[in-house]
């Protein structure tokens, strides 16, 4: 079975489901919220919001009265990946309000890993997502018309056709929809003339019992433009991340690839997945005397400092990429242009695929580091298979 | 073909204290032998072989790295195997990704008593690695 | 004003004379890496392999005194190593000494005047143009476009402290390399070198010209950045973008703990905590403690700030990060006296902080 089966499977749940609201996406959710707060459904949300310079964004916890008018549940860009934000809320225990909260598609699914290895608490949680179109490179948004950008973003949103000049993540981005949080926020297939909500959980459900809209009729024809969307978002992952890998193979093209990097390792700091407080890669472990450190320089006729460019990044793909839920968020903060998010994407649909795990497709499904087998990956042994001759 | 006689790869080779470490006693007792540029070092587990460690061997002069250890089924802390099997998985999914000789790394049960099985490992993977050649990423000081 | 020497060589013959006359083990230094675009602090233990080294390319990709932590706080080498470091590099690296995150021991330290350098993403080995201007900046002693404000405003661009200078401004790059040994083992050097007397040569007054111009651009800098800076909310909105990722701190030499205390359980809270401080504004930011963070931080290393540049260099939203650490620092350090990476002698002031008291600034 695909992953896309199971997708379509579980539409079966929500298919006659859901609420159809007319009008602007932004003004309607917003409105939803003001409505869960003051009836007391929800008594705090966790959003994005413009900043009070008003040149970026970031993560707000609002209550009823704070609920902020410059709010912003679809943000052009990613500044903090929302499973962190989130995390720092929970990461010591259950939130003491319920709380909603509104995240990207790809944030959603990196909370759900960090909820598996309990770095977020989904109690008192209600994850609410919507159909991306893509986000801006923060590089690109503090540099250019911001207000343009704006504009541009907020009509790829309603109209649903895939942001230009967005993040090369979100240009081969496959798991665009909020299918699994416990409400989508359903715009594709509808025209920009509205937006569904549609329960994806009993907790969902809750949450949408008595707010005024009309009934979904037209559901299918949405799921239909899905299911059509993502198969050929997927040809497109799969194409661009081949010809990436082309051009990142060898150590020749690999290290060219790094050659820009400084070793800074803000990518890991940022990354929703390595939560680790204090990342292997920056521990004692590696550090060495000056005299090993000679030596190593001599073999390999000289030694790049701070050393352990390579280990870092390919260590850090053994630790994680079988989570990365290709969210950007590294590449976003590398000081130097490393195509960083593309490699860890390519590492983790292929590490991903060895165990056919999808993160953050569900909260069922454990990590394959914690999954124990007894018969399994014969591939990846070397079968002793005559007795060996000793080569002369 | 000279050359590659002439080339003593270097190879650590990790080897479970249990059944790893037991087959190489028991290639000893028997007086089996093996190519001596192999560097067997014990751990206490294979589970307890982090894919970080073969990778830093890997860049920082290695040209091949084995692990041994317990068959399925008979491992001493029940499932490390399990767990270095997958984390070999990872390990050797991502050398292939980044077309970086995933043939450096071997995993290969070898039971407490498979004295000849060990020895001809040993003796297969420095052959196989004097074949593959001085590793590449080793040499090079943009890693 | 140190003796100055015209040595007769170039940079290739002056780093093969480190390996052949001066016996080291290694040297440390800006290298082209095998891609040809980039270049790396690279530790080089062959005199085979120098080839590509280039002491003065003018990109930082990594603080040197950093990279010289690394390889020297667990042990230092058992035999010499010839370091180059910028002159701020070389202030940071003292500073570190002082408070033993680097072992100054086998080390022989070798540094330059220095024009300033490019943000390391703006510059590449291919750039030629960018060279060109750089280079002819370096032989008038003028300030070249696009180096790093920090940099176009540093005035303490001459080495304090080095075993050998050498003095690049006013005479170009590509000419005879021009020597000082301030230190005693720097005299032995230029006498294993064989340097004397007759090879003195003047020192250029371009130095004086481009020290003039420095700071004219340091006192704009600095009105600058305190006009920023000015009443209760500058500093709140300057910081306002910062996406909390501390890479600011993680590259700066300075900051050399691990486990960075902004990073540590301490300001991890408990859900209520948060819900609480909600309640009181109506709104909360999270992350919590951004503007408390640089604050902090200030107060931690702004008295060893060397206004090297490299938390502005990595910042992914472009903070002028450096440009307030220098503004600030150098106010910091006025009240002491304290003037970092001068005298190694001269112990860090204590300055005394409570990071509870800076909570008010946050939104
Ligand atoms: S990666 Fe996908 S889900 Fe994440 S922002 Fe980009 S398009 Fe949206
Ligand atoms: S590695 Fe990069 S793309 Fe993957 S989850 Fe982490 S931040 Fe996101
Ligand atoms: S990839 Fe970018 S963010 Fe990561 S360590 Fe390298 S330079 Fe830093
Ligand atoms: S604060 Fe910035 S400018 Fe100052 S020493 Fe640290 S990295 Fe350099
Ligand atoms: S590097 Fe920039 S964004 Fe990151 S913490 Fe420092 S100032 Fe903030």
């Amino acid at each position: 079975m695909t992953a896309l089966d199971e997708v379509n499977m579980d539409n079966e749940v929500s298919m006659n489901k859901g609420i159809w609201i007319e009008g602007p996406v932004k003004k309607g959710i917003l409105e939803f919220f003001s409505g869960l707060l003051s009836s007391k459904k929800v008594e705090a949300v966790l959003m994005p919001a413009k900043n009070k310079s008003k040149d970026s964004y970031a993560w707000f916890l609002m209550g009823k009265d704070g609920l902020l008018e410059s709010a912003e549940p679809f943000p052009p860009v990613m500044t903090t990946q929302g499973a962190r934000a989130l995390s720092y809320l929970t990461k010591k225990g259950t939130a003491w309000k319920k709380t909603a909260v509104v995240l990207r598609p790809c944030e959603l699914r990196a909370t759900i890993e960090l909820a598996k290895i309990k770095q977020v608490d989904l109690n008192n949680l209600v994850l609410i997502s919507f159909d991306c179109p893509g986000a801006y490179p923060l590089e690109k948004y503090f540099n250019e018309d911001q207000k343009e950008l704006d504009e541009i973003f907020g009509a790829c949103l309603s109209e649903q056709v895939e942001l230009e000049g967005a993040r090369a993540v979100c240009s081969i981005c496959h798991r665009f929809t909020g299918r699994g949080a416990d409400i989508e926020i359903g715009l594709m297939g509808g025209e920009a003339k509205g937006f569904w909500l549609i329960p994806g959980s009993g907790n969902g459900e809750e949450l949408l019992e008595g707010v005024s809209g009309s009934k979904p009729d037209n559901l299918e024809a949405r799921e239909k433009k899905i299911a059509e969307a993502t198969i050929q978002r997927e040809e497109k992952r799969n194409n661009t991340l081949d010809s990436f890998r082309e051009t990142v193979m060898g150590p020749e093209n690999l290290m060219n690839t790094l050659s820009s990097c400084i070793n800074c390792h803000n990518c890991s700091r940022v990354c929703p997945i390595c939560f680790c407080r204090e990342c292997y890669f920056d521990s004692k472990a590696l550090s060495s005397e000056a005299d090993n450190m000679l030596q190593r320089a001599q073999r390999k006729h000289g030694l790049r400092l701070p050393p352990d460019l390579l280990l870092f990044h390919l260590g850090r793909m053994t630790h994680m990429s079988i989570s990365c839920v290709s969210c950007g968020a590294c590449e976003d903060a590398c000081p130097a242009n490393v195509p960083v998010s593309m490699l860890f994407s390519l590492a983790g649909r292929n590490t991903q695929a060895v165990f056919e795990y999808e993160p953050g497709r569900s909260i069922e499904e454990p990590v394959p580091y914690k999954v124990f087998r007894f018969e399994e990956l014969k591939d990846f042994e070397t079968p002793y298979t005559k007795e060996y001759a000793k080569e002369q | 073909m000279d050359e590659k006689n002439d080339f003593t790869p270097s190879i650590l080779y990790g080897l479970c204290n249990w059944c790893g470490t037991g087959g190489s006693e028991t290639a000893g007792a028997l007086h089996l032998q093996y190519a001596e540029n192999i560097r067997p070092f014990r751990v206490p587990c294979t589970g307890a072989i982090d894919p970080v460690y073969i990778l830093r061997a890997l860049i920082e002069g290695a040209d091949g790295f084995a692990v041994s250890g317990c068959h399925p089924g008979d491992c001493h802390f029940d499932q490390g195997n399990y767990r270095a099997r997958r984390r070999v998985a990872v390990l050797k999914t991502l050398l292939d990704t980044f077309g970086l000789d995933t043939e450096r790394v071997w995993l290969r049960w070898v039971g407490h008593g498979e004295g000849k099985r060990f020895a001809d490992t040993v003796n297969e993977f420095n052959d196989h690695i004097k074949n593959m050649g001085k590793n590449p990423l080793s040499q090079r000081r943009d890693t | 004003m140190q003796t100055l020497f015209d040595s007769r060589m170039t940079m290739a013959d002056f780093i093969a004379a480190l390996f052949d006359k001066l016996e080291v083990a290694g040297v440390a230094a800006i290298t082209k890496l095998p891609s040809g675009e980039k270049t790396a602090y690279t530790l080089l233990a062959d005199k085979d392999d120098i080839e590509d080294c280039v002491p003065y390319f003018p990109a930082m990709p990594a603080n040197a005194a950093r990279a010289v932590s690394k390889l020297t706080r667990e042990a230092p080498p058992s035999k010499q190593v010839a370091v180059f470091l910028r002159p701020c590099e070389l202030r940071a690296l003292t500073e570190l000494v002082k408070i033993k995150q680097a072992l100054l021991d086998n080390l022989f330290i070798i540094s330059f005047d220095c024009a300033g350098v490019f943000p390391f993403q703006e510059i590449s080995l291919s750039d030629e143009a960018k060279l060109k201007a750089y280079r002819d900046a370096v032989a008038d002693g003028k300030n070249c476009e696009g180096i790093r404000p920090v940099c176009n405003a540093c005035t303490r661009f001459v080495p304090e402290g080095a075993d050998i200078a050498i003095s690049f401004i006013g005479r170009g790059l590509d000419e005879p390399l021009a020597l000082s040994f301030p230190s005693e083992k720097g005299k032995e050097a230029a006498k294993i070198l064989g340097l004397d007397s007759s090879d003195n040569v003047e020192t250029s007054p371009a130095l004086e010209t481009l020290a003039e111009a420095r700071k004219k651009a340091e006192g704009e800098l600095t009105k600058k950045i305190e006009e920023t800076l000015a009443g209760t909310d500058g500093l709140i909105s300057v910081f306002d973008k910062c996406i909390s990722c501390h890479a600011c701190s993680y590259a700066c030499p300075i900051c050399y703990c691990k486990n960075c205390y902004f990073d540590s359980q301490t300001f991890e809270y408990f859900p209520e905590s948060y819900f609480a401080r909600m309640g009181e504004k109506g709104a909360l930011r999270l992350p919590v403690d951004r503007v408390l963070f640089h604050l902090g931080r200030l107060s931690h290393m702004s008295l060893s700030c060397v206004a090297c540049g490299m938390c502005e260099d990595v910042c992914p939203v472009n903070i002028p990060v450096a440009q307030i650490f220098k503004t600030a620092g150098t106010r910091a350090q006025a009240l002491f006296d304290y003037i970092p990476g001068k005298n190694p002698d001269e112990p860090l002031p204590l300055l005394t902080y409570a990071e509870t008291e800076l909570e008010e600034f946050e939104d």
